[in-house]
């Protein structure tokens, strides 16, 4: 390899994958590393979730964009990815959180987000098998165009287009530095060799933190463990994604039938353990059952833990760094990097190739921390 | 229709009163013991499902809960693995279509706790010689197998085995489980049947293993754990493979043995190694006829005495030859059987059809090692050994502290040298948790002479170098 590229992209998760595409949509030469294989990191691990419904407006926004591009995302990469709009129902168990979920829903309304409040009656019209009394919901914040989409899908028919449109990707090969020049980036020393580039996306999910730091840059990004199941497939039953930040709670059914969810465990200490709890299994258990009785001779067939790479106010890093020209951030998504990936990428791609972005990042950027703003994402979950 | 044998040369079926289940509204006739799929088998329902995609028609295949070939709705249940289900009577039984709903009913569940020195995965010959071997020390132990009836693949094997004196040569498997079964009882050593165990969590200290019951599940404290959880049997990819009426040879052993339930009257046996030769003679023992054995190897893979006692009640056994595809719509009406070339391709031409209704695949086994894979011991994958195996050491230990595997879940040989292993591995596992650490490296060194001696034939070279391939690794690892 002696031609220098335009860009070096760290990671094949989501974000790294769709990076590659709209960079190589728009002519520019690009390589994709990863240290394992496209969906090793959290996007392989995460149930694909698609959710509007935030408490910044800048997260709404967002989401907002991503849902768009979702929606034609099957035909535009030429493969199906299971996107199904069949809405988040995010359940009010306190009046505190009732009073809270409307004042974000006349945000959110504002924003133009079809959402709206439901009675206990309308929740359990709209799934019988919730034992709406037996878990104390007295409502729930529902958006009917969330949604979820297969995670492994989406991030293969990325990197498939990326390919065909001339990216490389350089699997199981690590990137070990990035390679910092008077100030920008000159490329990335990897296991297969250095690969100069003009530009370096630092796409690598809970180890983003650890390259930057090859570069001399650090972030405040932390990782912790989340767990996650999976049941044996069950006829459908389930349309939306429920989810409920009072428990820590989320579950949703496959497309072959599988319930999928977690419990977020508040004393999780950050590292990169990916192991499995009996702790976890028996919380989780009990919990989804309590929602839904009837899942209760139901098997657990799987279980796997990922990381969240949490920055301290829970929203994502996105822009160039100040300090080395060129090395551009995409990480720290706090839970939510799957749902905001497409949107993320195109912006990077735009950023890169120094187009009009499609929505402001400025809220994004590094420099919010050193300013020591806060605008704490609330809406976190799992 | 009368599959139900009850005259056999050499085995005797003592059914007790019959009972009737209902299966989806109609009544059936069962006897106590039978499990729901050979029960319904025996009454002519071939059809136990339909696959949640394509809906294709699904039949009993394994056997011993390992294929989801048989899941049913049992009293409101769904997915009920009915092979490893007892029947009892009124019990409602009904096909699946499509992924179940979820059930209606509520099952009580209840939630209990274990403590135990040493949890014992599996009751086939392994899992209950570790568990006499450890009792025997003074270990504490608990040994849990998720079939209703214990004693592993050995309960099937009507067949003298061969082998040292000293291991039962000589003496039927359905025997050697029956000595066995009664050695652990007499040492006080614990047992429960239709227990599985699905996860191990390894806890620095020990090991927490759930494991799931009728009514509940049980979290299981273990200071050691030994996994014994055998293997399932393999498969092969020919059009239609998946027809009721292609079995694995374990599972219509099974069927045929232990149930005494032989559902046709003629058989096409695919593989001609010591199991494929002899589920042959049992299918003629039971009153089959046996069209013919097909090997795709140039030569017989098994002992010639068992060659040799199927030739000559006149089975042909037919060398470089393949199965091409399986004839019928809902259940096997009938194979195509062909030549294969030099390079494994079938010769043009050479296709025969076969009037069979069985179709017995005997074509090797896989180890069953989810749960060490699962509680995150190092995997090394060894084909002498039939798959993926856990790293081990000639003690049987793992890479993961405390948790040893014996049998054919450490690697696919026979059930001398699953015992033997067995043996080993309850006396590793007490002398590490310190009982009778000196009486137990006796025993140890003992079972390892056994071994070694049992694999110095020509029959194990291929085993020891796939041994050899995993403690080269655990030296590496384990030091
Ligand atoms: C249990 C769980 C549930 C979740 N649920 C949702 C949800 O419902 N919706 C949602 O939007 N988000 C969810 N998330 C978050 C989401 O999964 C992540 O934010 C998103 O997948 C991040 O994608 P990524 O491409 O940034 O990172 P990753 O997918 O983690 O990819 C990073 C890649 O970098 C590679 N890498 C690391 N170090 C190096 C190196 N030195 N050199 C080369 N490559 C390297 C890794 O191998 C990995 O492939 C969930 C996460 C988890 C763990
Ligand atoms: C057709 C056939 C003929 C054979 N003939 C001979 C012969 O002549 N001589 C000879 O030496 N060997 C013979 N063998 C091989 C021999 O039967 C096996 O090698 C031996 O039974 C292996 O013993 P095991 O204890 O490792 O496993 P198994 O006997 O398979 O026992 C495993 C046990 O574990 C239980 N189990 C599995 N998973 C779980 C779980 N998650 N939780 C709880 N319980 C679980 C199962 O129910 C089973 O009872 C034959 C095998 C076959 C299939
Ligand atoms: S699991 Fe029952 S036949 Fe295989």
């Amino acid at each position: 390899m002696t031609e220098r590229l335009d860009v070096a992209v760290v990671g094949a998760g989501i974000i790294g994958s769709a990076t590659a595409y709209y960079l190589a949509a728009r002519g520019l030469s690009v390589a994709v590393f990863d240290r394992e294989y496209v969906t090793a990191g959290a996007t392989g691990r995460c149930p694909g979730g698609i959710r509007q419904q935030w408490s910044t407006e800048d997260n709404v926004r967002l989401m907002m964009k991503s849902v768009e591009i979702y929606e034609g995302l099957s035909e535009e990469l030429g493969a199906e990815i299971d996107f199904h709009q069949g809405g988040y129902l995010i359940v009010a168990k306190t009046e505190e959180e009732r009073r809270r979920f409307e004042d974000q829903m006349r945000m959110q309304r504002s924003l133009g987000l079809p959402v709206r409040w439901l009675e206990p009656g309308e929740i359990k019209e709209m799934v019988p098998q919730l034992d709406v009394e037996g878990i104390g919901a007295i409502g729930a914040a529902w958006n009917p165009t969330d949604g979820y989409a297969n995670p492994f899908k989406v991030t293969y028919a990325f990197a498939s287009a990326a390919r065909r449109l001339g990216a490389e990707f350089h699997l199981f090969t690590p990137v070990r530095r990035v390679v910092v020049e008077g100030g920008s980036v000159s490329g990335v020393e990897t296991d297969k060799g250095f690969f100069g580039a003009e530009f370096v996306v630092n796409s690598a999910g809970a180890w983003s933190r650890e390259i930057a730091e090859t570069a001399g840059v650090s972030l405040p990004n932390r990782p912790y463990r989340h767990e996650i199941l999976a049941t044996e497939p069950v006829r459908r039953f389930l349309e939306p994604m429920v989810i409920s930040f009072h428990d820590n709670v989320y579950f949703r059914q496959s497309h072959a039938g599988a319930i999928l969810g977690g419990w977020g465990d508040p004393n999780e200490p950050p590292g990169y353990n990916l192991s499995s709890s009996p702790k976890f299994l028996g919380r989780f258990s009990r919990l989804l059952i309590s929602y839904v009785p009837g899942l209760r001779s139901v098997r657990v067939v799987r279980q796997w833990a990922g990381l969240y790479d949490v920055t301290p106010d829970a929203k994502q890093i996105v822009g160039e760094v100040p300090e080395v020209a060129g090395f551009i951030q995409a990480n720290g998504f706090s839970g939510h990097g799957f749902m905001a990936g497409p949107i993320t990428a195109k912006l990077v791609a735009q950023l890169i190739s120094g187009e009009p972005l499609d929505l402001p990042i400025e809220g994004f950027s590094i420099e919010r921390f050193r300013r020591g703003e806060t605008g704490r994402e609330a809406s976190v979950v799992g | 229709m009368a599959r139900r044998i009850w005259d056999h040369p050499i085995l005797d079926f003592e059914r007790g009163e019959p009972l009737k289940l209902i299966f989806e509204g109609r009544e059936i006739t069962a006897y106590p013991g039978e499990s729901v799929a050979a029960a319904l088998v025996a009454e002519g329902v071939d059809i136990l499902g339909w696959s949640k995609l394509r809906g294709r028609p699904r039949g009993f295949f394994c056997g011993i809960g390992k294929c989801s070939s048989c899941l049913m709705v049992v009293d409101g249940i769904p997915n009920t693995r009915t092979c490893v289900t007892p029947v009892s009577p009124g019990m409602r039984v009904s096909r699946q279509r499509g992924p179940p709903p979820i059930p209606d009913v509520v099952p009580e569940f209840d939630l209990e706790r274990e403590e135990v020195d040493l949890a014992i995965l599996g009751g086939g010959p392994a899992g209950l010689s570790a568990a006499i071997a450890a009792a025997d020390l003074g270990a504490s132990v608990l040994l849990v197998d998720e079939n209703f009836r214990p004693g592993g693949q050995l309960i099937k094997q009507t067949h003298k085995f061969f082998g040292s004196r000293e291991n039962y040569a000589g003496v039927r498997g359905i025997e050697i489980a029956r000595r066995l079964l009664s050695e652990v009882g007499g040492l006080g050593a614990r047992w429960v049947l239709r227990s599985s165990a699905v996860a191990d969590y390894p806890t620095g200290s020990g090991h927490r293993i759930v494991v799931r019951r009728p009514g509940g599940a049980t979290l299981v404290d273990a200071r050691a754990v030994i996994v014994g959880t055998g293997a399932s049997e393999n498969m092969l990819a020919f059009p239609n493979n998946d027809l009721p009426g292609v079995y694995g040879a374990g599972g219509l052993q099974t069927l045929m043995n232990v149930f005494g339930v032989l559902p046709g009257e003629r058989a096409l046996v695919i593989g001609a190694g010591n199991v494929g030769l002899i589920v042959a003679y049992q299918l003629l023992q039971a009153g089959a006829r046996v069209e013919a054995v097909v090997e795709i190897m140039p030569r017989i893979g098994g002992y010639f005495v068992h060659a040799a006692k199927i030739r000559r009640m006149g089975v042909p056994i037919l060398l470089r030859h393949t199965i091409s595809r399986v004839l019928g719509r809902e259940r096997v009406e009938g194979a195509e059987v062909v030549a294969v070339d030099d390079s494994w391709r079938a010769v043009e031409g050479s296709e025969r059809t076969f009037d069979v209704d069985m179709v017995v695949l005997a074509v090797g086994l896989t180890p069953s090692v989810r749960i060490p894979a699962q509680a995150g011991a190092d995997m090394i994958y060894v084909p002498q050994l039939g798959g993926h195996v856990p790293v081990h050491t000639p003690r049987l230990l793992t890479t993961l502290d405390g948790m040893y595997v014996a049998g054919d879940s450490s690697g696919i040989e026979e059930a001398t040298t699953a015992m033997l292993e067995g043996r080993i591995a309850g006396a590793a596992a007490a002398s590490d948790l310190g009982y009778a650490p000196d009486r137990a490296e006796r025993v140890i060194s003992e079972a390892q002479r056994q071994l070694e001696s049992f694999r110095s034939g020509p029959f194990s070279s291929r085993v020891l170098e796939g041994k050899e391939m995993v403690w080269e690794k655990a030296r590496e690892v384990i030091g």
